[in-house]
Order: structure tokens, then C-alpha cells, then sequence
């Protein structure tokens, strides 16, 4: 800014070499050279020796924004746009000088003024006005894509977003099933499997056709490991959406659990068959073909699945299987080769001798 | 005829089956009044939440189990040098209980001169066998610190032949067994250790929650094999048999002949890694070949957090396998023989994945408790961190113990009596009362420990026998001998579980059969057959002069 203006100050200076002219002129060299007390003295000077001087003000302002002086820095930019409403990135200043102090509501229609859209989604999601700063954060990002802080503030606006639609939905219809859902997905993000369950249930109760909260439900009881609740919300699940992969897929892994690998492997197969080339389903599928006899199924299931991924530690999992299958049918050149690759994609170091020095 | 039943008659049916009825009594039998002491601190010392040793064995051949129970000791905050843990404080003492007639007991430790668990030395396991065959049971103590092998006089007296015996070990030992690994009558001594840890190295892991670290925070370390010279003294051949060419991070370790050849191989459960199975070779040597073998990690080749460890056979196939209990959203590994040398994993096939996915697993025991022929499943269980609910609503501290009873081959929550959550760790195997029902001994740590009495007995019809092996050419206690009853095998030993020992006697549950046929494969290659044995008696069978 201050560059910006400094042929602007050296045509006024060839014009009129006022004394404020003159401390402006001085004031800018001092801020070229990085002596920013200095500069700030000589604008001083300048507004001081003539207080309609508009540019003398908004520099003021810049330095002091510069120095980090924020609360310093209002009433030379305010004072700016007094005199001169339509001068240069002043309103833009401003609104940087008062987010900074944390006054977000007083900033957003200076930075709205200036077209500063990263700047003002921030002022937005500060001052609560979750919406629009949803709105104006999303175009700059268009713009800005690779923008890390862009990308921060945008997921921060979202959530608060979200969580205050949610707070709506719960002060206001507090009985809804939804609310219930809602409730239960906070206790379930605090690891409360009874408040979970709870509130689950009265879910289903009111609006037992819900899409996913069987198979929500169905996921909180299998991280609770009581993998016979959740195979029977998974299965309630499979027949509300009989098109859901992940429903198929959720019923297959709690089948395994309970040692049902043959039911399992048709549960697998239905999810494998809505959704192709998924590696977890591949994988599961796999294991479900091993456990049940049908070595064959397992090895396909395997090899299909290190086509897609050769480089996961799931991919080490499917190599651990194929050794298993290899070593039963006396593959002993196959066993070591599918061991090592499975050690190195899982990670698993011998740790049975010293390291080496 | 025509009477008709009335409730009353009906329940007590049910009452005569057996149904209905909680496996156990849970007890605090008169005279055992043991406190075990592991002093937690705020330092977070490992050691304090991996002891808690028992063991049952009949130390004065009176025909009753007594009960002998390992304590930890005090530790300060924090622990200097030199560390004692205050083990001269009759609180701190380990303990022996003699079990009288009428099923209380009483405290003989000190005239059995048990009284010096050692400076330095904080409690760990307990391992029991006769180790210089003169009848009666010798008693062998682990710790951090150094180990301690107490010669049973025979005259209800012990005494501490460590020194002379060569088997102090030293570092940290976890449990430990007997077993006759050269086949020569004398029954050799193997011990785990667990990490390379001192409380000068400690550390404490967690940020919110300060909680004991997980055992890859420190290095592995090697497991120790005694050779029974068969004078009193043992060497250590732990390298000359290859035990020690691997580390691991071990804790529990169990006993059979896995693929048949006569030699007795040895199962090691280790904790974050992978598992041993060491095969005998039959030459003094071992080769690790879990990996291999297939008995190493879990069907999707990860690592198991492996505590306690039995090794019989639980699908009646005449082969023995292997379970390894471990932490939760691991499922209790079963490594089922299939024979030819090769184990596959069975957890899920067998119900583990219900029972134990949600568990921590320590003690562990495959025995017939209802005697209808199928070993049954007994765990005792608690996680390892005591603040774990803090960190995991989901998981718990204090858990009752898991008895699942065997249908089959599949595994099936039953009641085991035990109401309350307590913090398991050792686990013995036992018929206390002679009554035909296998009982068990259950520690807690820095608690009481219970004894649950098999209630069956009396009640259901199912038939019963248990054989106290009589060695001649093999060791005294047989140990190591492959026992076959109607279609069942066990094989001899007192390890096994964790931390603990169980009875040497060999318990088979014979359903409604009231006869058996016995066939035992000595460790001397003796084959020896018993036809026509009745049922529901307590049989000794002396091995036979003759292979």
C-alpha cells in the first residue's frame, strides 16, 4: 500500500511541498526503509500540520496495522475515510484493524466494502453469521484452493454451522425421532454405549423406517464388541436398504464375528456385488471364503483385492492369507514370498532379535 | 404313574440336572484370609499390574489340595536403590494354606519356613513340580528380581535351594513351568521373562491419563531353559537348545506334544508380538516355529497382546491346541492342530469372537467342569490399565470371570457364579474337595483371591475320573504323558494358564459313561491301557515296568 501510493505522494510533494507534504513524503521513505516508529512520527506530523490530509491518515494507519498496533490504528483510518469515503484501502485496513481486535460484527461491512472475501468469511464465521461465511469462504476458496487457512475456516463454518441447525432441531422439536438420533450420536462420540442405545431406541421407536439408524446403532455395539446386537441392527439395516453396500458389508463383518462365515461370505458377496472393488469387502469376502472351506473364493477374493491395493497393510492382511492357503497346499516357495511381502506391508518388525548396531 | 408333577417336583428336576444352577460357589473359605499387596503408585511401575500367582498342589500328600499364593510387595513413590519391597513385612509374605478335612484352611507358611520371598524380589508366578522325584511337590517363585526354588522336605517343611540349584534367572520372570523336555525322568525348568524394565527405567505413557505403557515402550528379552541334571542342580541350556536364539515379551507358557513325535514342545505367549511354539527337536535342541506352524499371529496376521496360555486339546481330535488369552478388540486367539505340524485360527469358529472381544484375558483353563466330556473354558479376566474407563467407556477395569462351556467345539456363555467384577489375574485347576467336580483358585490383584466350588457335584448324573499319575521310568508325576479316556486327552502338567500352577492330577468328565478305558503314552514311551475303570473315582496308575 504504502509502495502503491508513494508516486502518488511524489507527484503531490512536485505540486505542493507543504510542510504535511513534506513529513507524508519523509514518513514514506522511513516505511520504505523499514523505520517504522520513524515513519509513524513523520505521518503524525503530517496529520497534525494538516488534518484534511487523507493520506497521511490512512499511511498512519498502515504503519501502526504494521506495528501491530491495531487499537492505535482505528481512528487514523476511520479519520481517513471521514475525509475521503471512497480513498484506497482504507476500508479494507480498517476492517483488518478491527478483526484483529476481535470486533468481527464492526469489521464485516468495511471488508464487505473493500471485496476482501477470505478476509470477510473469517469476520462472518467470527461474528456468528455462520451462513453467509459458509457462502463467501466457499468463493474464495474457488479461488484459492490450495489455501490451508482458507480450507480451516471453511470446515469451521460448516461445523458450527451444523452443530447450530442441530441445537435448533433439538430446542424445537426436543421428542423428534431426529432429535433422539442426534442425542445418540453425541452420546455415542463420547463412547456412552447406554445413552447411545437409549436414545437409539426411542429413535427407532418413533420412526422405525429411518434410513441408517439401524446401522448405526448396529456400529455402536460393535464397538462395544457385543457383536450379536449389532449383527441384529445390521440385518434390520440389510432388509430397510436391501441396495446398501455398507449395510450388507456391516452384516457380513458382525457374521464373522460370530463365526457364521457362510452366511457372512453371502452377506459379503450381495455388498461386493452393489459395490465393486471395494478392498475392505474384497478382503472380508476373502477371509469369510477361508473360514468357510472355499480356499478358492478366498484366494480370488485376495489376488482381486491386490490388484486394487498393493501397498496397504490390508494388502499385508490378504498376503497373511494367501501364505495360509499356500502353506496348507505345501507352496512352500509361495508361503515365504507371500510372508514377506505381508511383513513388510503390515509393518511388523521381528522385534525376536537384537536390533542391529 | 398318573401323579401329576407339581412345580416344586419340577424344579427340583431342573435342580438335579443341573440347570439353571450357576457353575460355582464363589468363596472366602475359612483360614484363607491372603491379601495380595501390588502397592500402585503414580509412577506407573509395569510390575504392578502383572502379579498375582497361585497355585494348588497337595505339598504333604494328605489327599487334600492346599493352595499357595504369591505376593507382589510394597513399592514406594518413586523406587530407589537398593529395592527390597519390603518383603521381611509378614503382609508382603507369599503364603501357604493347608487345606483340613473340613474345607477351611490354615496359614502354614511359617512353619513351612516360606516366610523369605527375598529381598528385591517382588512376586510374580509360582510353578509346582517334583523336580528331584521324591514324592513331593517342589515349589518354584518367580519375580522381578530373582527367582526362588523352595525343596519340599517331605516333612511339611521347605527349603530354598536356589542357590544350590542354579535358578535364581534374575530380571523379570513372569510364569514358569516344569516339564521333561529330554525325556530322562527329571523334570526340567522353563521361565519366561517378560521385558528388559527396572524401576530406575521405567516411564509413564498417556497424556490426559497417565497409564502403565504398552510393552514395546521396552526391549524383548530371552526366556530361560533349566536342564535337570538330576542331582539337585540344573544348567542353564537356554542357548545350547536354541530357546534363547528368539526375544520375546513373554508371560505365559504352556506344555504338550504337539505334533506327536514324543518330545514335549512348548507354547509362549508373548504380549504385542508375535507367539512362540518352540518344537522340540528331540536332539536337546528346540526350533521356533510358530510362524510357520501357523500358531503366531491371528488369521489376519497381526500380533496378539498374549498374557495366559493352555495347550490341550478342547475338540476331543486327540491333538492339542492352543488359546491365548489378551487384551480387548483382540478376540482370545484359539490356534486349533490340525495335524501334520500345522495350527489353523479358530477364535471365531468357535465363539471366542462373541465371548472375549470386549475382555481382558489372564488365567486361563480348558477343563471338563461338567463333566459331559468337552473341556470347557474358564478366564480370569480384567485390563491391564487400572484407569482404562477413564480413557474407554467402552472397556472395563474390573471384570467377572468368562466360563464358557463347550458344545461341541464351540464355546457358550454360561453362569459361572461369580456376581461381582474383580481384577483376575492367575488362575489354578482343581478338584479341592475330591468330589469328582473340578474347582478353581482365582487371584485378584491387590485383592482377595476366590475360591469357586464346582456346585455340580451331587446335583447332575454325569460320571467323572480323575488319574494321579504314578511315574517309574518317566518322572515321578508323569508329567508330559499323554493321557486318553473314552475318546479324550489331556496331557500331564501343572503349567500353564498365568502366572500359576494347577493340580498335577488329570481330570476327565465321562458324561453318562460309568466305565473307561485309560491308555497313557508315558514320556518314557511307555503304552500302558487300563480297561474297564469305574467311574467317579480318584485312580492312581503306577507306570509299568515294561514299554
Amino acid at each position: 500500500m504504502i509502495a502503491g501510493f508513494l508516486s502518488f505522494l511524489l507527484a503531490l510533494q512536485a505540486a505542493s511541498a507543504s510542510p504535511a507534504s513534506q513529513h507524508l513524503h519523509a514518513g514514506l521513505l522511513a516505511a520504505q526503509g523499514g523505520r517504522l516508529d520513524a515513519a509513524i512520527a513523520e505521518f503524525k506530523q503530517a496529520t497534525e500540520l494538516d488534518p484534511k490530509l487523507a493520506p497521511a491518515f490512512l499511511d498512519l494507519g498502515e504503519a501502526l496495522i504494521e506495528k501491530h498496533d491495531y487499537a492505535a490504528a482505528v481512528a487514523p483510518l476511520k479519520r481517513a475515510l471521514e475525509i475521503s469515503p471512497n480513498i484506497e484501502g482504507a476500508h479494507r485496513l480498517l476492517g483488518y484493524a478491527l478483526l484483529a481486535q476481535g470486533y468481527a460484527s464492526d469489521a464485516v461491512p468495511h471488508l464487505e466494502k473493500a471485496h476482501d472475501e477470505d478476509v470477510l468469511g473469517i469476520a462472518l464465521l467470527e461474528a456468528d453469521r455462520l451462513q453467509d461465511a459458509v457462502i463467501v469462504l466457499q468463493k474464495a476458496l474457488a479461488r484459492h484452493p490450495n489455501d490451508p487457512d482458507l480450507l480451516y475456516y471453511y470446515g469451521r463454518a460448516c461445523g458450527q454451522l451444523s452443530k447450530e441447525v442441530f441445537d435448533d432441531l433439538e430446542a424445537r422439536f426436543p421428542e423428534s425421532a431426529r432429535a433422539h438420533e442426534m442425542m445418540a450420536q453425541d452420546y455415542a462420540a463420547l463412547r456412552d454405549v447406554g445413552g447411545a442405545e437409549r436414545e437409539f431406541l426411542e429413535a427407532l421407536r418413533l420412526r422405525p423406517q429411518t434410513a441408517d439408524l439401524h446401522l448405526e446403532l448396529g456400529g455402536l455395539y460393535a464397538r462395544a464388541q457385543q457383536w450379536d446386537k449389532a449383527e441384529e441392527q445390521f440385518r434390520l439395516e440389510a432388509q430397510l436398504q436391501p441396495g446398501s453396500p455398507e449395510a450388507a458389508y456391516r452384516l457380513g463383518e458382525s457374521l464373522m464375528q460370530l463365526g457364521k462365515f457362510h452366511e457372512a461370505r453371502l452377506a459379503l458377496v450381495r455388498s461386493d456385488e452393489l459395490k465393486h472393488d471395494m478392498p475392505e469387502t474384497l478382503y472380508l469376502l476373502g477371509k469369510a471364503g477361508n473360514l468357510d472351506g472355499d480356499d478358492t473364493l478366498a484366494e480370488k477374493s485376495w489376488l482381486h483385492l491386490l490388484t486394487i491395493e498393493n501397498n496397504t497393510s490390508l494388502a499385508g492382511q490378504a498376503h497373511f492369507g494367501l501364505a495360509g492357503i499356500y502353506r496348507k497346499q505345501g507352496r512352500t516357495a509361495d508361503v515365504d514370498r507371500e510372508m514377506e511381502l505381508s511383513r513388510q506391508l503390515q509393518g511388523t518388525q521381528d522385534q525376536t532379535q537384537d536390533s542391529p548396531k | 404313574m398318573g401323579r401329576r408333577i407339581t412345580r416344586r417336583d419340577f424344579l427340583e428336576s431342573l435342580a438335579a440336572m443341573g440347570v439353571g444352577l450357576p457353575m460355582f460357589d464363589a468363596k472366602h473359605p475359612r483360614g484363607l484370609d491372603f491379601q495380595h499387596v501390588n502397592s500402585p503408585t503414580p509412577q506407573k511401575y509395569l510390575i504392578e499390574t502383572m502379579g498375582g500367582g497361585v497355585a494348588l498342589l497337595d505339598y504333604n500328600n494328605d489327599g487334600l489340595l492346599d493352595i499357595f499364593l504369591v505376593n507382589s510387595g510394597q513399592l514406594t513413590n518413586p523406587m530407589h536403590t537398593p529395592e527390597t519391597f519390603d518383603r521381611h513385612d509378614p503382609r508382603n509374605w507369599n503364603r501357604l494354606y493347608r487345606q483340613n478335612p473340613d474345607g477351611s484352611f490354615t496359614d502354614v507358611t511359617k512353619e513351612a519356613g516360606l516366610t523369605n520371598a527375598g529381598d528385591g524380589n517382588y512376586g510374580m508366578g509360582v510353578a509346582v513340580g517334583d523336580y528331584d522325584n521324591d514324592g513331593f511337590p517342589d515349589i518354584y517363585v518367580t519375580n522381578y528380581g530373582k527367582n526362588t526354588l523352595y525343596h519340599n522336605n517331605g516333612d511339611g517343611t521347605f527349603t530354598d535351594v536356589t542357590a544350590k540349584a542354579g535358578v535364581e534367572a534374575g530380571g523379570w520372570s513372569c510364569s514358569a513351568g516344569f516339564f521333561d523336555y529330554d525325556n530322562d525322568g527329571h523334570l526340567d525348568l522353563f521361565v519366561t521373562r517378560y521385558l528388559l524394565w527396572d524401576t530406575q527405567h521405567s516411564k509413564i505413557c498417556g497424556q490426559e491419563w497417565q497409564t502403565y505403557c504398552p510393552p514395546a515402550e521396552f526391549p524383548a528379552t530371552t526366556n530361560i531353559l533349566y536342564c535337570n541334571r538330576g542331582d539337585g542342580t540344573f544348567e542353564d541350556v537356554s542357548k545350547a537348545s536354541g530357546i534363547s536364539a528368539v526375544k520375546g515379551r513373554s508371560l505365559g507358557v504352556a506344555f504338550a506334544d504337539y505334533d506327536d513325535d514324543r518330545f514335549t514342545d512348548i507354547f509362549v505367549a508373548n504380549d504385542g508380538m508375535r507367539q512362540f511354539l518352540f518344537h522340540n527337536n528331540g536332539d536337546g535342541t528346540f526350533t521356533e516355529r510358530g510362524l510357520e506352524a501357523g500358531a503366531a499371529l491371528t488369521a489376519d496376521g497381526k500380533p496378539l497382546s498374549g498374557m495366559g496360555t493352555v495347550f490341550q486339546d478342547y475338540d476331543n481330535d486327540g491333538r492339542p491346541d492352543i488359546l491365548v488369552t489378551v487384551l480387548p478388540r483382540e478376540v482370545y486367539a484359539l490356534f486349533h492342530n490340525d495335524g501334520n505340524g500345522l495350527f489353523s485360527y479358530r477364535s471365531l469358529q468357535a465363539g471366542l469372537g462373541l465371548l472375549s472381544a470386549a475382555s481382558s484375558g489372564w488365567g486361563v483353563g480348558l477343563e471338563d467342569f461338567d463333566n459331559d466330556g468337552w473341556k470347557d473354558l474358564f478366564v480370569a479376566q480384567s485390563h491391564v490399565l487400572d484407569n482404562v474407563e477413564e480413557i474407554d467407556h467402552m472397556l472395563h477395569y474390573k471384570e467377572p470371570p468368562l466360563l464358557a462351556l463347550n458344545q461341541n467345539g464351540r464355546f457358550e456363555r454360561s453362569d459361572s457364579g461369580v456376581a461381582s467384577a474383580i481384577a483376575g489375574r492367575g488362575a489354578a485347576f482343581g478338584d479341592l474337595n475330591n468330589d469328582g467336580w473340578m474347582d478353581v483358585v482365582v487371584t485378584s490383584l491387590g485383592g482377595e483371591p476366590l475360591v469357586l466350588l464346582n456346585n455340580r457335584g451331587g446335583r447332575a448324573a454325569a460320571h467323572w475320573l480323575t488319574i494321579s499319575l504314578r511315574g517309574t521310568r518317566s518322572n515321578r508325576d508323569g508329567l508330559g504323558a499323554k493321557v486318553q479316556v473314552n475318546g479324550q486327552t489331556r496331557f500331564a502338567t501343572t503349567a500353564g494358564s498365568y502366572v500359576s500352577a494347577s493340580d498335577k492330577r488329570l481330570h476327565f468328565g465321562l458324561g453318562g459313561t460309568d466305565t473307561a478305558k485309560v491308555e497313557i503314552r508315558w514320556p518314557s514311551g511307555t503304552h500302558q491301557v487300563v480297561e474297564n475303570v469305574k467311574a467317579n473315582q480318584i485312580l492312581e496308575i503306577r507306570e509299568a515296568d515294561k514299554p
